[in-house]
């Protein structure tokens, strides 16, 4: 009987801002995707689990789990905190509806109210709360009408029913979460994960049982022996010296646990620093990333800086003039002006003239005209040549084509005819200041230029500190809580180091000196075992004493075995599993060939690695290919089981540190082992698309295997107060 | 006198304004010095040029008060040098002839002294504009009437 999430639904929780209806998500049996970019209430979502499950959510700032008693300021939406009068009371909660097998259906509510006290809506004091009991109605799924439990016991589990507390750690994921389910480099956790699914625990009871008679009856029997024997000098001799060589085995037995828990704990710190490592790696990528948008940014802001400096440059500036701005009415009058003063020089000059040669100073001819050289010929030639007459030499005629051929040189002996000659002043000021008045059109446009030069670079301002959030927000997402994050590569480096040679010096005492230690003691005792026997062979002991302990020892030895082989088949069984979830899951990746392979170390613990086609370990890849290697083992100890999977798949961002071949092959992947998945993601959101939706996502909303696809919205550069997630539908 | 002369005659003279523009003039004029709230000029003669454009567009013609209460600056001819600037200043100025009390022509058979005084008119021309425009934009300053924004002035003189 899977358990199907049907419905989701919040009410002031977080951005959810407003009631259950506005923010509901409708779910089904297949995968579910909820793409989101960072902020747009992917981790809230979450949240929503933690909570109903654990009572707990994630503080985004410290990454710790911390109690919805303690958090309400931040869970509740601060737009309905900022809405809500003094001595008002606000709601917020989450609902969610699943069913589960083909009968019942089942209802769950968690809620708290708040009571505003005061003003300052961030501040813990300013608010009373109240949590609500959890809520909890079941109804067939014939009937449409839920009806309330009332038994705590019956409510816990309903909850626990949507997914199990012991498949959590698998169903339930957050990012980098999943490094942490499975810890190879720890006994328990890997036996943790057979335990879940094979019946390996009745094994070791029955190992341990075995065991434990075996001893009594091996009690029994010496009993006996030294009762029948008492003279029997070899025959205690004998038993001495099994007592004593036990008595070494036991010390090397505690010897072999005190190096395994030194091989343990170094082992534990190599694979903490080993994601330390990765998320360093993944760190300084993205710092590196940062660096150049930085400089970019700063670069542009000053750019801008000086921009807004230089605008009331433009005004004086003669390539803008917008000081010009207005003074078109001036300018017509100056050239009127000047046209008039121009005349009334003309007339002035022409007046003089008049005044002091009457005759000869009425030239209609313009200069030049004719030219000197025919001046030149008609007065040699005696002849005028325009009107076709003689003019000779000594007469008015001839007289008159001289003055007119000396006109140039005459000029330049003209007389001043005003005091302060001003012409070229008014010609070289309108001359001059054209740059200013020749824009007067373009003034305007000039001005809206710069407006649009400003918007424009306060938008390339606004992508860069956008960009540089996002990236900030993805390093922030990869910062593992309760670490340094400052710790230096090279001492990550040296303490790993360092792990590693304590691990190495752990084996090598382990399987080097006292594994064959023990084994030589195992093999005296079984040596002696036997003496003891042929000693006792011709005593008259009760055969039914040696038969039970010959009978325990053979029972308590096959135990072991069964128990070895239980574990090493399930061991084979998921290594099996695994290889084929992670070839689905590289399927659209260019990795070829390789294979996961888990080796048993001496202390039970179990290597996994990556071999590649020329059965090389590969070492160091991206987190993603190690997140990727993990979730195979996830998914392989769900599908390795024998029966069905019946628990939904929740997951916050499992592909954060995929590439888009692995996202690909990851949606695929989950729809084969859960029967339901909610995928929360931020990788196929694409704010430029209409749809929002990076090429990925389309393909992804096109695929059968994907039954329902949201998206969330934040408003752009909304203020926090104002900062609401509303949710499209795009199947 | 030519026409060089009498140009020179004009740049060289060293406009003055009332010493209560002071304020508007530190408020306004600060550019590079220290950040202010408001949109800045550069020079002072960039402030005083937008004062005369003010003044003379609102037709807000306010005298000067006597000279000790008064301050001179930059002469014209200084006034962002190797451009056009002025001279446009001067075409404005010189449609204004009717107001300030001249005929282009006249000029040209004046003796040095009657130029001398025909210049000293411009200037106060100039002056008792620039400080009309700029009392204007004090008023307006100290009355909190104008929006900071870095289209200020370009708004103020479309009003």
């Amino acid at each position: 009987m899977a358990s199907i999430l049907n419905k989701i639904a919040f009410k002031n929780f977080f951005n959810y801002y407003g009631d259950y209806e506005e923010n509901t998500y409708d779910l089904e049996e297949g995968v579910n995707i909820i793409v989101a970019d960072n902020g747009a209430g992917k981790s809230k979502f979450f949240n929503a689990f933690l909570w109903l499950f654990y009572d707990q959510i994630l503080d985004s700032d410290t990454k710790q789990r911390v109690n919805v008693r303690n958090s309400g300021v931040k869970i509740l939406s601060d737009k309905a905190k900022n809405e809500t009068v003094i001595n008002d009371r606000v709601e917020c909660g989450v609902m969610l509806e699943y069913t589960r097998g083909t009968r019942y259906k089942y209802q769950i509510i968690k809620s708290f109210s708040a009571t505003k006290i005061n003003d300052s809506i961030s501040d813990e004091r300013s608010w009373q709360f109240l949590i609500n009991d959890v809520e909890v109605n079941k109804t067939e799924l014939v009937l449409h009408k839920y009806k309330p439990v009332y038994d705590e016991s019956e409510k816990r589990q309903i909850i626990d029913h949507l997914i199990m507390p012991a498949f959590r750690k698998y169903s339930f994921l957050q990012g980098e979460e999943v490094d942490d389910i499975i810890d190879f480099g720890k006994r328990e956790s890997i036996e943790e994960a057979v335990e879940n699914l094979t019946d390996i625990k009745k094994y070791e009871k029955i190992h341990d049982l075995l065991s434990e008679f075996k001893e009594k009856a091996f009690k029994d029997l010496q009993k006996q022996l030294k009762a029948n024997n008492a003279e029997n000098e070899r025959f205690d001799e004998a038993v001495k010296e099994k007592e004593n060589i036990e008595e070494q085995l036991d010390h090397e037995n505690q010897k072999l646990k005190e190096w395994q828990a030194t091989y343990d704990t170094a082992e534990e710190e190599k694979n903490e620093l080993d994601k330390q490592y990765a998320s360093a790696e993944k760190r300084k990528e993205l710092d590196d990333k940062l660096k150049p948008i930085r400089k970019k940014l700063r670069e542009k802001k000053e750019e801008f800086e000086t921009f807004l400096d230089r605008i009331n440059n433009r005004f004086f500036d003669g390539n803008f003039a917008w000081i010009a701005m207005g003074f078109e009415d001036e300018v017509q009058k100056y050239r009127n002006l000047k046209e008039q003063f121009v005349e009334r020089r003309y007339e002035k000059r022409a007046l003089q003239n008049v005044e002091e040669n009457p005759n000869e100073y009425f030239h209609f001819l313009p200069e030049n005209s004719p030219d000197s050289v025919s001046l030149q010929n008609m007065i040699d030639d005696e002849h005028c040549y325009v009107c076709n007459r003689e003019a000779k030499k000594g007469t008015a005629e001839h007289n008159n084509i001289v003055k007119l051929k000396n006109r140039p040189k005459d000029k330049q002996t003209e007389k001043p005819f005003v005091k302060n000659d001003l012409n070229n002043f008014f010609g070289d000021l309108q001359i001059n200041a054209q740059p200013f008045y020749n824009k007067f059109d373009s003034i305007r446009d000039s001005v809206i230029k710069t407006k649009e030069k400003e918007v424009e670079l306060k938008e390339s301002i606004d992508k860069l500190k956008k960009q540089i959030k996002s990236i900030e927000d993805d390093r922030n997402s990869i910062m593992i809580a309760g670490y340094d994050a400052e710790l230096s590569a090279k001492e990550i480096i040296s303490n790993y180091n360092g792990a590693i040679r304590r691990r190495e010096k752990a084996n090598g005492k382990i399987n080097d000196i006292i594994i064959p230690k023990i084994n030589t003691f195992k093999k005296q005792i079984k040596a002696i075992e036997q003496e003891i026997k042929d000693l006792n062979k011709s005593n008259n002991i009760p055969t039914g004493y040696n038969q039970n302990y010959e009978v325990l020892n053979d029972l308590e030895e096959a135990s072991q075995k069964a128990k070895d082989r239980v574990f090493d088949a399930m061991i084979q069984l998921l290594e099996k599993h695994a290889n084929i979830h992670f070839k689905n899951l590289i399927k659209n990746n260019d990795l070829t060939g390789g294979i996961l392979k888990f080796e048993k170390n001496p202390n039970g613990s179990i290597n996994f690695n990556y071999i590649d086609s020329n059965g090389n370990t590969v070492h160091g890849s991206s987190e993603g290919f190690q997140r990727m290697k993990k979730f195979s083992v996830v998914m392989a100890i769900i599908s390795a089981n024998n029966s069905v999977y019946n628990y939904p798949l929740l997951a916050d961002a499992p592909i954060s540190a995929f590439g888009e071949g692995f996202t690909e092959g990851f949606f695929e992947a989950i729809s084969d082992v859960f029967p339901q998945s909610i995928v929360l993601v931020k990788e196929l959101y694409k704010r430029e698309d209409e749809m929002k939706i990076n090429e990925l996502g389309k393909r992804l909303l096109k695929d059968g295997k994907v039954k329902t696809m949201y998206v969330n919205h934040v408003p752009e550069n909304a203020e926090q107060i104002e900062l609401v997630t509303s949710q499209t539908k795009l199947k | 006198m030519n026409a060089q002369e009498f140009k020179s005659l004009i740049l060289s003279k060293r406009p003055r304004y009332a010493k209560s523009r002071i304020p508007v003039m530190e408020a306004f004029a600060n550019k590079g010095q220290s950040k202010s709230e408001y949109s800045q000029f550069g020079p002072l003669y960039e402030l005083y040029i937008y004062g005369f454009r003010l003044g003379l567009k609102k037709g807000l013609k306010l005298s000067l008060p006597p000279r000790n209460l008064t301050q001179d600056f930059l002469e014209i001819g200084k006034w962002k040098r190797d451009s056009s600037l002025v001279d446009f200043l001067l075409m404005i100025i010189f449609s204004h002839a009717d107001e300030i009390g001249f005929d282009w022509n006249d000029l040209e058979d004046m003796e040095d002294k009657e130029i001398n005084q025909v210049v000293s008119n411009i200037i106060e021309f100039i002056e008792s504009y620039a400080n009309g425009g700029l009392q204007y934009l004090q008023e307006e300053w100290e009355n909190d009437n104008l929006i900071n924004s870095s289209y200020l002035f370009v708004d103020l003189m479309n009003e």
